[in-house]
């Protein structure tokens, strides 16, 4: 480009440029601190109003006091100063969407922080509004549809007996360590091909472990479809704050184009720790665990902006895993009892299983899905009717299996099948598997097939079994993708394929 | 205990003090001050003072209105300045608080309570460089 042809570029742009003349509210620092400033003036404002420092910085309105105004400031305080200029802006915080934000890392709000440069706003004016405020009022009665759409999570123990359905929020709770994240970052994984958003929000988490979680995406070619929405722990609890709500309106935006999105919250226990700070900082009156009163409406408006549209409303939906971490298992505590009552089910995650071996280490008897079994697959539902059966006899049986030797048939009968079945639901992390393989695996579990088979050899005879199928079981496959249900031809053909297969394996 | 506010205060100085004579209101300001120290809150007197004046400005439909300008105003823009903010506060006095601000490089900045219209040439030029960088 010419220097001349910049001029003229310039020149023009200057020629559009047109001043809007307003009359701008504003209002004066008293003090800061902490992440919090007090401002006098901005007599007209609203509660959770954004504002401008003079310095740059946005800001939100939350406490409206006689003379004063609470502000939290979302982003670096440090060269706000007493006396420094507030302007109001008349509108909610917003966050800046756009197809581009796909595949990017941003801030709580809207910033990308991935170093790949700014994210270009929406070029046709008919792709909806280029900002959606982070605080909306969640969709109501007459707009949502029942929950009737599988999430495929590609674990089997969450697709087999604690199915989750499009629209519905399931918490996934547990302590440190025992792999909360890791079932997250599978599920976004196995989204591939599903016609499927992920939008996963990171608040407060160590910026090494987002930026392992990044990569891994990365390279599991799931970032095509997913977006990163992090408050790092570095950052202020005003960002933490914000965060989630900055991430449901990115979803929200993809909803609105009609599309299904899942959102994963990692995690709402720091959510609280990071709301309580700012309420404690507002001197808002302490509660329970010091927790400000409405942090269980801090929650529920969050996730009941979860659901799914009918059609006559644009359809979409958004699917909310909400992620909470426990102290030492105990599930009585405050947020996580909020978090329970609010969702529309768990996944229990224990230490003990974890460390036993099972790993996901899901509790399957205290985990449920309150609306995802109305989601499940035929087939799926068939099998894992019979699964659910057998592993809760299980777990009645196995104190007995303590005593040894003198136990009736049936009993033994049950005893093994059970540990077939707990070694079946064993999974590593990153390999998700595909929902036809589940229905085959649980098909020859469930059905027996697998009761000679030594335990140890399970793994090996599952991995065997999904590769012999394949080849030789094609019209099952094929029923299972087309009607989500098999016939009886795809079912002989399949008990033949793992019949046959069998007596390969024994030898 | 709920602590009082200085526009609480200036409020009930204002409601105490109005419509009294002269010898009473000496009496009453007597009785104020010994109210402030007792209750130590003397050190925010000043603060008091300035809500007090704006309850009585609102009252008597006075506003102040300080014009910021890189240059000294004329006569002519100060009247027809008066004449077009009474209309659009509804006032019935305006009293003008001028300051020469060199930094505003022309044009005026008017400051209403917590309104704020800015005409200066820095904000224009502010304003065009948001312009701008947003565009690109």
């Amino acid at each position: 480009m010419s220097h001349n042809s910049i001029v003229e570029n310039l020149k023009k742009e200057i020629e559009n440029f047109s001043l809007q003349l307003k009359v701008e509210k504003v209002g004066q620092v008293m003090e800061v601190f902490d992440g919090i400033a007090k401002v006098s003036g901005l007599s007209d404002i609203k509660s959770s109003e954004m504002v401008t420092f003079s310095a740059g910085q946005i800001g939100v309105a939350l406490n409206l006091e006689e003379d004063a105004v609470g502000i939290i400031i979302l982003g670096d305080f440090s060269k706000i100063k007493e006396g420094d200029e507030v302007k109001a802006t008349g509108k909610i915080l917003e966050i800046p969407v756009s197809d581009n934000i796909l595949g990017r890392v941003v801030n709580a709000m809207g910033a990308p922080i991935d170093g790949k440069g700014i994210i270009k706003a929406n070029l046709s004016k008919d792709s909806g509004p280029s900002a959606y405020p982070i605080e909306k009022v969640a969709p109501g009665v007459v707009t949502r549809q029942s929950v009737d759409q599988p999430v495929s999570t590609g674990i089997k123990a969450i697709d087999s007996i604690i199915p989750v359905g499009r629209g519905q929020r399931e918490l996934i709770i547990g302590d440190r360590q025992t792999g909360k994240t890791a079932i997250a970052i599978d599920a976004i994984l196995n989204q591939k091909g599903q016609n499927m958003i992920c939008v996963y929000v990171s608040i407060g988490q160590k910026d090494s472990k987002l930026r392992k979680l990044e990569a891994r995406l990365e390279a599991g070619g799931a970032m095509a479809y997913t977006v990163i929405v992090s408050a790092g722990a570095s950052e202020p609890a005003a960002m933490s704050y914000v965060a989630p709500y900055a991430g449901v309106s990115v979803a929200e935006y993809f909803m609105d184009q009609g599309k299904d999105v899942l959102i994963i919250y990692d995690d709402l226990s720091k959510h609280a720790v990071a709301y309580r700070e700012i309420s404690l900082l507002l001197r808002r009156p302490p509660g329970r665990e010091a927790y400000p009163g409405d942090v269980f409406y801090l929650h529920s408006r969050l996730l009941e902006r979860a659901c799914r549209r009918n059609a006559k409303y644009g359809g979409g939906s958004i699917t909310a895993f909400p992620i909470i971490e426990t102290q030492a298992g105990d599930i009585s505590a405050y947020i996580p009892t909020n978090v329970i009552s609010i969702t529309d089910g768990q996944i229990f995650l224990e230490t003990d299983l974890f460390y036993k071996g099972i790993r996901p280490a899901v509790n399957v008897g205290s985990s449920v899905s309150r609306v995802g079994s109305a989601a499940q697959i035929k087939a799926m539902k068939k099998v894992a009717g019979t699964l659910k059966l057998d592993l809760a006899q299980f777990r009645e049986l196995e104190a007995f299996s303590q005593f040894g030797s003198d136990l009736d048939d049936s009993t033994k009968r049950q005893l093994e099948r059970g540990k077939r079945s707990v070694e079946i639901l064993k999974q590593l992390q990153y390999a998700p598997v595909k929902i036809e393989h589940q229905v085959v695996t649980f098909y020859a579990l469930t059905k027996g097939f697998m009761d000679d088979v030594p335990v140890e050899k399970i793994k090996e005879f599952e991995a065997g079994l999904i590769e012999y199928s394949e080849r030789y079981a094609k019209i099952f496959y094929k029923e299972i993708q087309d009607t989500k249900m098999w016939t009886d031809k795809g079912e002989e053909q399949l008990k033949k394929a793992i019949a046959d297969f069998k007596s390969s394996f024994a030898k | 205990m709920k602590t009082l506010t200085n526009n609480a205060i200036a409020q009930a100085i204002h409601a105490l003090s109005k419509d009294k004579s002269h010898s009473e209101q000496a009496d009453i300001s007597k009785k104020i001050v010994q109210f402030l120290f007792r209750r130590r809150f003397l050190s925010k007197a000043p603060d008091i003072l300035l809500q007090l004046r704006n309850i009585i400005n609102k009252k008597e439909d006075r506003i102040i209105v300080k014009i910021s300008s890189a240059e000294k105003l004329s006569e002519k823009t100060k009247t027809h300045l008066e004449q077009a903010l009474k209309k659009r506060y509804s006032a019935k006095e305006v009293i003008l608080d001028e300051n020469i601000n060199q930094k505003l490089l022309g044009g005026i900045k008017i400051e209403v309570n917590n309104e704020v219209i800015d005409l200066s040439i820095k904000n224009k030029i502010e304003k065009l460089q948001e312009y701008l960088i947003k565009s690109v």
